[in-house]
């Protein structure tokens, strides 16, 4: 394979430098175990998230061409985001870019007049999990593990952006609708667009287990909405970790810094509650890869998680 | 014109007698179901022109209304059948400003998910369409503030201060507006998470960390919430995201 290539420009987002920081460390630890070089975005801003584009489309693209700007200025071609959101947005600012002639040159007049370099070439996107999965694969996983998760069933939760829509994420050709040109491709290395397995085929060469999770594998969280509309993400939530935990999961997998809090931050309610089985704990799928090739729960800070998976990993004999 | 669409007849005209003679013919028993005429005339044609000349909100003529968004939208299986895309879609394009208005209550309830979006076979790109609805909507005044869209100006005046956001300022700040009583210290005005009436399920998730001892997260935490880490060389790209939203009426 190796189409994307193993030196990427590395967009962490606001988030992994915050509260979701063991999902930055425990990244960078497996991919320079898998042999890939991250190279820091220096001085990014925020994507805007799911959030500013319900109120500029605009600014949304200015925010996300200065994010691309920056790759170019450090010599990428490729970018990779570890957040469901961040990938998103930027993807969302490729499509436009790519599609709407109009809107490139006028963010390429505004980018230079905000003193940014103007985008000679658009960079594309990757989720940071697609690149671990062509980039290193389930084989290099299998020989780097030293520690299988052996007994661990994990529920992969992939959340909603990962592989929607096809027009940003690039998962499914469409055949209807839009003009030849703006027409969305397959991309080679993308993810199957409602059966994603790239997580379970990586945490599987790990030694872990995967349970059946279809389809709240990729059902909603609530995403945007955790704060502002609470009714709608609890039974969100609710419904994700119930399947889980019925479907016999020790443990959900996560990949998306906004999807793991809502998890975690709505268990704890419902748990309050007393809703019954919803006491899944969720962890990084990093977090549970740098356990398997050998590192401590301290190393990949298994203790930010506020749902508390270590019991669970105690228990398999994991950390 | 014919009112073709069920959930625009509305209960009270729909009229069912128990007997019932029209010309001399009795009509009773199944027959006795009257819907009263409805005229409508306020369309309002620069609506659906608004939303077609915006970059995200073109695609909005290809929808041909075979409600696969609907089929597929988590907020209308799980939640609300009354929230309907496709529906929002058709209304948008006839201008019918006034049932928009009546379905107020959940329009804002869309969670991003963008399964519509997805498998939308026309290609029309279904959520973002209905964000921009919304947003021409409020633009206009047809529509009042409602809980998400108070979040997103929020998030987004944030983003613009700072380049970043702080996930310690987002969920007190956020809290505050709800209503909350907020403790702030006197010089940096910055929240104190124990102190005032944060709810319950907060308190117990700040003293996670703390419980467990982990010091180095909760430094950084505390760090970020005392100084916003913020993107170096902001502020002349600042002035010129602020024009740019200030052109689209996001700022107000």
């Amino acid at each position: 394979m190796g189409v994307i290539g193993k030196r990427v420009a590395y967009y962490p987002g606001c988030s992994l430098e915050g509260a979701a920081r063991s999902y930055d460390v425990s990244t960078k630890i497996v991919a320079r175990e898998l042999g890939l070089e991250l190279d820091y975005l220096e001085d990014y801003n925020c994507c805007g998230a799911m959030e500013s584009k319900n109120v500029t489309f605009m600014g949304t693209m200015l925010l996300n061409a200065r994010n691309m700007s920056l790759a170019r200025k450090q010599g990428h071609d490729v970018i990779v985001a570890p957040c469901n959101g961040c990938s998103f947005s930027l993807q969302r600012a490729e499509y436009f870019l790519q599609t709407d002639g109009k809107v490139f040159e006028r963010v390429n007049s505004l980018l230079r007049e905000g003193g940014v370099d103007p985008l000679d070439k658009i960079p594309e996107t990757y989720h940071i999990l697609e690149w671990f999965y062509h980039e290193a694969g389930p084989q290099k996983v299998k020989e780097k593990t030293k520690r299988p998760l052996r007994g661990l069933k994990v529920a992969n939760y992939y959340g909603c952006l990962y592989t929607r829509p096809h027009f940003y994420a690039k998962t499914y050709a469409h055949a209807g609708g839009q003009e030849e040109e703006v027409r969305p491709r397959r991309r080679e290395t993308a993810d199957d667009d409602e059966h994603p397995y790239y997580m379970n085929a990586l945490l599987e060469a790990a030694g872990a287990t995967s349970v059946e999770f279809e389809p709240m594998h990729t059902q909603c969280c609530g995403g945007p909405h955790s704060l502002s509309d609470e009714q709608v993400s609890e039974k969100f939530v609710m419904m994700i970790l119930q399947t889980a935990k019925r479907n016999g999961a020790d443990i959900i997998a996560t990949e998306c810094p906004l999807c793991h809090a809502s998890l975690e931050m709505y268990r704890h309610r419902l748990m309050m509650k007393g809703v019954p089985d919803v006491d899944v704990p969720a962890a990084y799928f990093t977090q549970l890869l740098g356990l398997a090739f050998g590192y401590s729960a301290n190393d990949v800070k298994l203790k930010d998680n506020l749902s508390d998976p270590l019991p669970v990993l105690k228990r398999l004999g994991l950390a | 014109m014919a009112i073709h669409e069920r959930s625009l007849v509305e209960p009270e005209r729909i009229v069912r007698k128990e007997r019932l003679v029209i010309d001399g013919v009795d009509v009773s028993g199944d027959w006795n179901l009257i819907i009263l005429p409805r005229v409508i005339n306020d369309y309002d044609l620069d609506f659906a022109k608004e939303i077609i000349n915006s970059p995200d909100g073109k695609t909005i003529n290809q929808c041909y209304q075979c409600s696969y968004c609907t089929a597929s939208c988590p907020v209308h299986n799980y939640w609300d059948e009354r929230y309907n895309p496709r529906h929002f879609i058709y209304l948008a394009r006839l201008g019918m400003i006034d049932e928009l208005q009546k379905r107020a209550d959940v329009m804002w309830r869309c969670v991003s998910c963008h399964k519509c979006t997805h498998r939308c076979p026309k290609g029309v790109l279904v959520e973002e369409v209905l964000k921009v609805i919304l947003r021409t909507m409020a633009k206009k005044g047809l529509i009042d503030e409602y809980p998400s869209k108070k979040f997103d100006k929020f998030f987004t005046e944030s983003v613009l201060e700072y380049g970043r956001i702080e996930d310690g300022e987002l969920l007190f700040g956020w809290i505050e507006k709800q209503g909350y009583n907020v403790v702030k210290d006197p010089i940096l005005k910055k929240p104190i998470p124990f102190l005032g009436e944060t709810p319950e399920w907060l308190k117990q998730l700040v003293m996670k960390p703390i419980k467990s001892m982990n010091v180095s997260f909760l430094v950084l935490n505390a760090k970020h919430m005392l100084f916003h880490p913020r993107t170096k060389n902001w502020n002349k790209f600042k002035q010129v995201l602020r024009k740019v939203m200030q052109e689209e009426g996001a700022l107000t």
